[in-house]
């Protein structure tokens, strides 16, 4: 309002002064009109090259955003209004990416693959996630078609149906035999014909649901062949009449399939035991000492049965008197002795008569100990190796269930030995022997062992 | 894909004959890829499902045609739009030849698994070359999507990959024969087998290098790699 009457105040001040100039002169109307003119002229070309300097601005503003130029008036005001506008509109611009991205991170942060579509199903955005799923690269692959890059029939056809009540299940296109990659992806609409992609790795799922399926599979099949041939043996002796002997011997090989499915039994049950119960803590210590005496007690029994006295296996365990200094174990010290009773006893199992088989215990210098278990056997081949601690995985099945194996004796080892976080490593070839090494931390051994640090 | 031009309606067009085509490319990867499981677990099932797929292949590949023939007649088309879709037909027919291909692995993976000698022999060689194959395809038909010629090159070098692992298993076959002639007969299969995986490598060849004629403009068949690589560049 101001800013209007100083306007016309200058314009009527200019106009004026224009007519006195003018009648200095002379004394007539139209000089005086003259005069008018040339105030109003005057005013117009002020006011115009006010007008030119504020256009000026606005025209650079969005190369050089510059201070809006020191102007007067109504143009100041108009200035200055401009110039807040767009201070508030590059605020809120700010603000909504910031906005943007920090959704975007957060979509980043899932562990799910997300690819937003368009509604003519063109990647808008992807996550990284769905980048490693899908093999994309999300920034070349903006508004490409979807289908162009995921091209499972079943997913194509799952989109062109809008099925977005199911998840479909495929292989990623990145999957490789190696590094094997199973999705569920899954499309959720939104807004105006738009869709979100979700895809979840379900690779371990699926393992873990086969590996069930095998495990029920493998208990069923091992049970009913000892039983089919017990059965076998209750109706030749029904129906058959038979002589004293061989009724001994009928009664003997069935004894010896129900001791079978005993141990399976047994075995089994072990199994669930060490998978349900918890973790052995580091109260309960052990004489080293006892537990290798059992050990090697055991072991030269079963050499004795099973290779007679012909051809003796060559037994070295550590020197008795060396086993005091050996120092003691923490865990389930039962659990310890069967699972590494049980390597000895694969040893003697697989080792031919007259073969060797060496028993070690020895302190690494990190503190660490380690058992193994070195036989002269046939050895083991490399594809064979990985597999060894899988239950029902045997190298040989006809040899392994002839020596009465239940083909979990290494599981149990393994599951053993994770209780009491220690590893397993197998080193074999071949025809060069088997060397089953154990290896307890350094916190679940101590005492001379510790100290001594010296291989016995 | 393409750029804007006048008539929106030929930019969808293109559009989705592209789609028909990347379909009919992801139906051809599951066909390898059951194809080659068959082999790997001798499964019967999964090699019927492969040939009784391939008719749907054929059948793609008419559609695709049709739809070629329809549009060049009436949009006329010129530059890389002619580019374009006489790549466009001529990658339709590499990859009916690569179902065919399938379609012989499947044949031949029945007739090993009802032989019992012919488990003996050394599939497990061919599980490299074969893994080699579907990738090759896979890449060529992503680079057709994003027109990559950088991949569209390392696959044309790739494929010298697949056809070593061809000579070697020959000569291992070789030794086969030569050590039991009554092997001779599953070699010959065996033979076969691999040489339908060679083959798939090669149309994964062939698409790459169509997709340097679609951007280029220059038809790179039959040069040498340097020569290529310098039209790319």
């Amino acid at each position: 309002m101001y800013s209007m009457l100083f306007r016309l105040t200058v314009l009527f001040l200019l106009m004026g002064a224009g007519a006195g100039f003018a009648s200095l002169f002379k004394h007539t109307i139209p000089s005086v009109a003259l005069g008018v003119a040339l105030g109003s002229g005057l005013w117009l070309v002020w006011d115009t090259w006010r007008f030119l300097r504020f256009l000026d601005w606005l025209r650079r503003l969005h190369e050089t955003p510059d201070a809006p130029p020191r102007l007067s008036g109504l143009w100041r005001e108009a200035a200055q209004r401009v110039s807040r506008l767009l201070r508030k509109q590059a605020r809120l611009t700010r603000e909504s990416e910031a906005r943007l991205e920090n959704l975007q991170a957060g979509l980043q942060a899932s562990p799910n693959g997300v690819i937003v579509l368009d509604e003519h199903t063109h990647i808008e955005w992807c996550n990284q996630m769905a980048c490693r799923h899908f093999g994309l690269d999300a920034r070349r692959d903006i508004a490409q078609s979807v289908t162009h890059l995921l091209r499972d029939p079943a997913f194509v056809a799952h989109l062109a149906a809008r099925d977005f009540e199911q998840a479909v299940i495929m292989t990623s296109p990145v999957s490789s035999e190696a590094h094997p990659l199973r999705l569920s992806v899954r499309l959720c609409p939104y807004g105006q014909g738009r869709l979100l992609l979700i895809s979840q790795d379900i690779t371990v799922f699926e393992q873990a649901e086969a590996m069930q399926r095998d495990f029920v599979a493998n208990v069923s099949h091992e049970i009913r062949t000892p039983l089919t041939v017990l059965a076998g043996f209750v109706e030749t002796m029904q129906t058959l009449a038979l002589s004293e002997d061989e009724h001994r011997e009928y009664l003997d090989r069935m004894a010896q399939q129900a001791g079978h499915m005993r141990r399976l039994v047994d075995d089994l049950l072990m199994l669930s035991r060490l998978e349900g119960s918890p973790p052995p803590g580091l109260e309960d210590w052990t004489p080293i000492a006892v537990v290798l005496a059992q050990i090697e007690a055991d072991a030269r029994a079963l050499s004795a049965l099973t290779t007679g006295a012909s051809a003796p296996q060559r037994l070295v365990f550590p020197a008795a008197a060396a086993l005091p200094q050996a120092g003691e174990i923490a865990g389930a010290a039962t659990e310890l002795q069967s699972a590494l009773s049980n390597l000895v006893n694969n040893a003697i199992r697989y080792t031919p008569p007259g073969g060797d088989i060496e028993i070690r215990w020895e302190a690494q210098p990190d503190g660490t100990a380690c058992f193994s278990v070195r036989d002269s056997g046939p050895g083991i081949a490399p594809e064979h190796l990985p597999r060894l601690t899988e239950r029902f995985y045997r190298v040989d099945s006809a040899f392994s269930r002839a020596t009465g194996g239940t083909g979990l004796g290494l599981s149990i080892v393994k599951h053993v030995l994770q209780r009491h976080e220690a590893t397993l490593t197998v080193d074999s070839a071949p025809g060069q022997g088997a060397c089953f090494m154990v290896t307890f931390p350094a916190y679940r051994v101590r005492g001379e062992i510790a100290a001594g640090g010296a291989g016995m | 894909m393409t750029e804007k031009h006048l008539s929106s309606q030929f930019d969808s067009e293109l559009t989705s004959i592209c789609s028909k085509l990347m379909e009919m490319g992801g139906l051809l990867e599951i066909q390898i890829q059951n194809a080659i499981q068959a082999l790997a677990q001798f499964s019967i099932p999964l090699a019927d499902e492969v040939i009784q797929t391939e008719d749907r292949v054929d059948m793609m590949e008419v559609a695709i045609d049709h739809a070629l023939t329809s549009i060049i007649a009436r949009r006329q088309p010129a530059a890389r739009d002619l580019r374009l879709l006489l790549a466009i037909s001529k990658i339709t027919t590499n990859l009916e030849r690569a179902g065919d291909e399938a379609n012989k692995i499947a044949r031949r993976v029945k007739s090993i698994v009802e032989s019992a000698s012919a488990r003996k022999m050394p599939i497990g060689d061919l599980r490299l070359a074969s893994g080699m194959a579907i990738t090759l395809i896979r890449r060529a038909l992503d680079a057709f999507a994003r027109l990559d010629l950088d991949t569209a090159v390392s696959i044309l070098k790739e494929d010298d990959l697949i056809d070593q692992e061809f000579k070697g298993f020959t000569r291992k076959l070789i030794t086969y024969m030569m050590e039991d002639p009554r092997t001779i007969g599953d070699s010959l299969n065996l033979l076969f087998l691999a040489k339908a995986i060679e083959r798939i490598g090669d149309h994964a060849k062939n698409i790459a290098e169509f997709i340097i004629y679609i951007v280029k403009g220059t038809d790179v068949r039959h040069s040498s790699l340097t020569h290529i690589e310098s039209v790319v560049q």
